[in-house]
């Protein structure tokens, strides 16, 4: 361990704990949780997003459902990577997940993509959950959740 | 409200519409029967690299001259005797012997994808630099044949696409230039449109556009006038639609003859496969069916799948390995869509008992040792029928092809698609004979 890693948990164990511990108002379990780590990014997950994520593991990242995906396209990231890279990689860092929330957003929730998934990866549903779960977690996010895809389609 | 499901009633009723389900079903139906396919999704064969591995051969001396390449079928042969549980085994020898019709059936049926079967394999290279030996391939791969290219080959990538490394490739196929392969060099050109970060497949339709597929010929010729190149090798994104002719106008405006390399996953090729069978399903008077078949009861009861009520005296079961989704790791390994038993590893230790393990304790260490896991699949008789533990046929009209077939690894092993073809063709004919 280097001595900033150290030094940085001995803060924690020193001052800040003891600090939050003199500090803190009483409440649930879950709004003392969030007070303590929300701003360190670390959402608690709930039994469906777990539920969201093992479905998501299903994916062999092939690509399949890239062809004709509007999301695909709306971030360099995704672009590079491929639609996959959408909940692959901002599914399982819940710090960087608002980051995301502008380019889930552009999820048409055409559906076109799961059809051609071999693997049966509820797409649509994942990217729609990702996208409500960045839009709850943004400090000060004034937004619905939205609703499901389909829902939104004219 | 439920909508009131369809009736379909057909001779034959395929499930899964890969490589094998396709040419199950248009075997039967070329034979006279009617036909319908039932699918959930694309399957292995759109990841695959787009063109037909029949057998690697396992007496070939690594280092002898390319021109000594075995022909497909005597390759197969030669596989059939070590692995007697490869599907080229379990077919028997008067099975095995229809695998040269079996590919120029599945060669006609593709006919504007594919470029004609030879009486050799064609070897083709890789992303990655190597040469594989292909049975069939798509015309787009034709001119890629280390054997038929006259010249020093130029591969070359396109400033940007970091999907495809020239330097690499070319420094893999100079490995074959002492053993009777072509020259090779290397470039890199820009694109003829400023977005070279595209897709694999949005650079494919990129280039289908009247002017686009001619500009990048035109670029082409510097690179290839210095090497003085009898042939270019280019990345696998040469058009998605094959009759946009992308790599027939690059070559006619670079002057030389152009070819695309085989393809990783995400694959064009395998794109333009899995388009292509299903437009000759449709061609031939196929009924598709979309949804999953869970549960299924057996040959001659009505099954229902997505919202069609399916009968017929015939199934044919081509729903694949793991990608397919054909078998699954639930815990041990199972066949969804039946219920069928699984078999899993090779040779003596090979049985059902070993599927029931839970799926992780299938593999072994070695990565280069066969692993069990990765050829569990259905066991089949000579005539195609999954057996149970015992050896017995489960039901008199029910067949396999494809990939749900254990005993080979069908993704890694060089043999998939041509094992996909040859048992679909065979279970096709046979279906049809007891439709009539
Ligand atoms: C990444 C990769 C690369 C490969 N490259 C090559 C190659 O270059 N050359 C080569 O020869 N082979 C290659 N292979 C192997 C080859 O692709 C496969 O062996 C072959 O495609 C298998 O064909 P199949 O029709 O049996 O199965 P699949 O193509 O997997 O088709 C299975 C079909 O069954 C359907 N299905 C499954 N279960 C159900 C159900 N319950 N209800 C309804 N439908 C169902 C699926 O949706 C799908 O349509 C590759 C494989 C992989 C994974
Ligand atoms: S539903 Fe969303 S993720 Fe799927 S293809 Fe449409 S835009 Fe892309
Ligand atoms: S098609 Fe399915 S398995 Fe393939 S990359 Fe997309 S989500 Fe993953």
């Amino acid at each position: 361990m280097t001595f900033g890693a150290m030094a940085y948990l001995a803060y924690r164990a020193i001052v800040a704990h003891p600090l939050k511990r003199l500090l803190r108002q009483r409440g649930t379990g879950e709004a003392r949780f969030r007070a303590a780590y929300e701003t360190e990014g670390l959402a608690p997950t709930t039994e469906a997003d777990r539920a969201i994520g093992l479905e998501a593991q299903a994916c062999i990242a092939c690509g399949l459902c890239e062809t004709g995906c509007a999301l695909a396209a709306a971030d360099p990231a995704i672009r590079a990577l491929g639609l996959h890279a959408a909940f692959r990689l901002y599914g399982r860092n819940p710090a960087e997940l608002p980051l995301a929330a502008g380019a889930l957003e552009a999820c048409a929730g055409c559906t076109g993509c799961e059809a051609l998934c071999p693997t049966g990866v509820p797409i649509t549903r994942v990217v729609g959950a990702l996208a409500r779960r960045a839009h709850g977690a943004r400090p000060g996010s004034p937004r619905e959740p939205s609703p499901s895809p389909a829902a939104r389609d004219p | 409200m439920t909508p009131t499901p369809g009736l379909l009633e057909v001779d034959v009723l395929v499930i899964g519409a890969g490589m094998a389900g396709a040419m199950a079903a248009l075997a039967a139906r070329d034979a006279g029967a009617t036909v319908a396919v039932a699918s959930r999704a694309p399957g292995a064969t759109a990841l695959s690299s787009g063109a037909v591995g029949v057998a690697p051969d396992p007496t070939a001396s690594p280092d002898e001259p390319l021109a000594w390449l075995r022909a497909p079928v005597e390759a197969a042969r030669r596989l059939a005797a070590r692995r007697p549980d490869h599907p080229y085994a379990a077919v028997g020898v008067a099975g095995l012997w229809r695998l040269g019709e079996a590919l120029r059936f599945a060669a006609r049926q593709l006919e504007p994808l594919l470029a004609p079967p030879l009486e050799r394999p064609r070897l083709l290279a890789t992303p990655a630099g190597n040469a594989v030996r292909a049975a069939l391939c798509q015309r787009s791969m034709d001119a890629g044949d280390l054997l038929a290219v006259r010249g020093p080959l130029l591969v070359c990538g396109f400033a940007g696409h970091l999907a495809f490394d020239a330097a690499l490739v070319a420094a893999g196929l100079a490995r074959y230039t002492p053993r009777g392969g072509p020259e090779v060099g290397d470039a890199e050109v820009a694109l003829p449109f400023d977005d070279p970060a595209a897709r694999p497949h949005e650079l494919a339709r990129a280039l289908e556009p009247p002017g686009a597929a001619e500009r990048l010929g035109e670029a082409l010729r510097i690179p290839a006038g210095a090497l003085g190149a009898g042939a270019i090798l280019l990345p696998p994104v040469l058009g998605l639609d094959p009759a946009a002719r992308v790599p027939e106008r690059i070559a006619a405006a670079a002057g030389m003859p152009v070819a695309e390399t085989l393809s990783d996953v995400p694959s064009v090729p395998g794109l333009r496969l899995h388009a292509a069978l299903e437009a000759r399903l449709r061609v031939a008077g196929v009924a598709r069916v979309t949804g999953e078949a869970a549960g299924a009861p057996a040959p001659g009861r009505a099954v229902e799948i997505g919202g069609t009520v399916v009968r017929a005296e015939t199934w044919i079961l081509a729903s694949g390995r793991f990608v397919g989704g054909g078998i699954a790791r639930r815990g041990a390994l199972v066949e969804p869509a039946l219920g069928l038993p699984v078999q899993a590893a090779e040779g003596r230790e090979a049985g059902v008992h070993l599927a029931r393990r839970p799926a992780a304790s299938l593999t072994v260490r070695d990565r280069r040792a066969p692993q069990p896991l990765l050829s569990a699949g259905l066991r089949v008789d000579a005539a195609l029928r999954p057996v149970d533990d015992r050896g017995r046929p489960v039901h008199p009209r029910l067949l396999a092809a494809g990939a749900v077939i254990g005993g080979h690894e069908q993704a890694t092993d060089g043999s998939g698609l041509g094992v996909a073809i040859l048992t679909g063709f065979l279970a096709g004919r046979a279906a049809a004979r007891r439709g009539a």
